[in-house]
């Protein structure tokens, strides 16, 4: 059976409670589906933390709607930190380029090579993907 | 109306005063806008990008806008 709506918006919830940094993103840090949640995950990963993910594209539609009424907004990417809606990609960028992005993740930036942090990440495999299960 | 001149009068009407540049940055549905606005005084990022999302909102939601890069300022 279809998960409800309201539903989702509690497994929602409960992902943003439980998942200290998660993302909610078109497609996975692997494969991202878009140019901007592109960008938000090469960001998060030159800090090398642990993240969780969740693609939206499974269920886009009811997504932007829970996540709507949660936090007024409807895009993707979106990151939450301790709970709160951080931004898109643009305040992503933002706010790691004036340095409150570190801060608020308890990380320094492995500098200067995100490429190397991500393939750390790769070779320790500490992200985790929380097992929402949507059916639509 | 090209999308990017309609995306600009939307944010002009939400945020009267304002000055909106809008750029396509390709397919003319992937778009940059720089938003200098006093309504932006004393919010935080997140709530100066609602405002701005929020106002192009119904363009998002069809898909006819798909991307919108967004950078908010508030004016000297």
């Amino acid at each position: 059976m279809a998960m409800t709506d309201a539903a989702l918006k509690d497994k929602i919830e409960e992902l943003i409670r439980d998942n200290r940094i998660l993302l909610f993103m078109k497609g996975t840090p692997d494969s991202p589906a878009c140019g901007n949640s592109m960008r938000a995950i090469n960001v998060l990963e030159s800090y090398g933390v642990e993240y969780a993910a969740l693609d939206v594209l499974p269920a886009l539609q009811p997504l932007r709607e829970v996540t709507g009424e949660i936090a007024d907004w409807t895009t993707f990417p979106q990151l939450y930190v301790n709970g709160q809606l951080v931004g898109g990609a643009d305040i992503v960028e933002e706010m790691d380029e004036s340095g409150e992005l570190g801060e608020m993740l308890g990380a320094e930036r492995s500098e200067p090579a995100p490429q190397s942090a991500k393939q750390e990440l790769q070779a320790d495999d500490p992200q985790q993907s929380p097992p929402l299960q949507i059916e639509r | 109306m090209a999308l990017t001149d309609d995306v600009k009068t939307l944010i002009e009407e939400a945020l009267p005063g304002s000055t909106v540049e809008v750029v396509d940055e390709g397919g003319g549905d992937h778009l940059r806008v720089d938003v200098v606005a006093s309504q932006f005084e004393g919010l935080g990022l997140i709530d100066q990008h609602r405002l701005v999302k929020n106002a192009v909102r119904e363009r998002s939601d069809t898909g006819e806008l798909h991307s919108l890069s967004i950078k908010t300022s508030v004016p000297d």
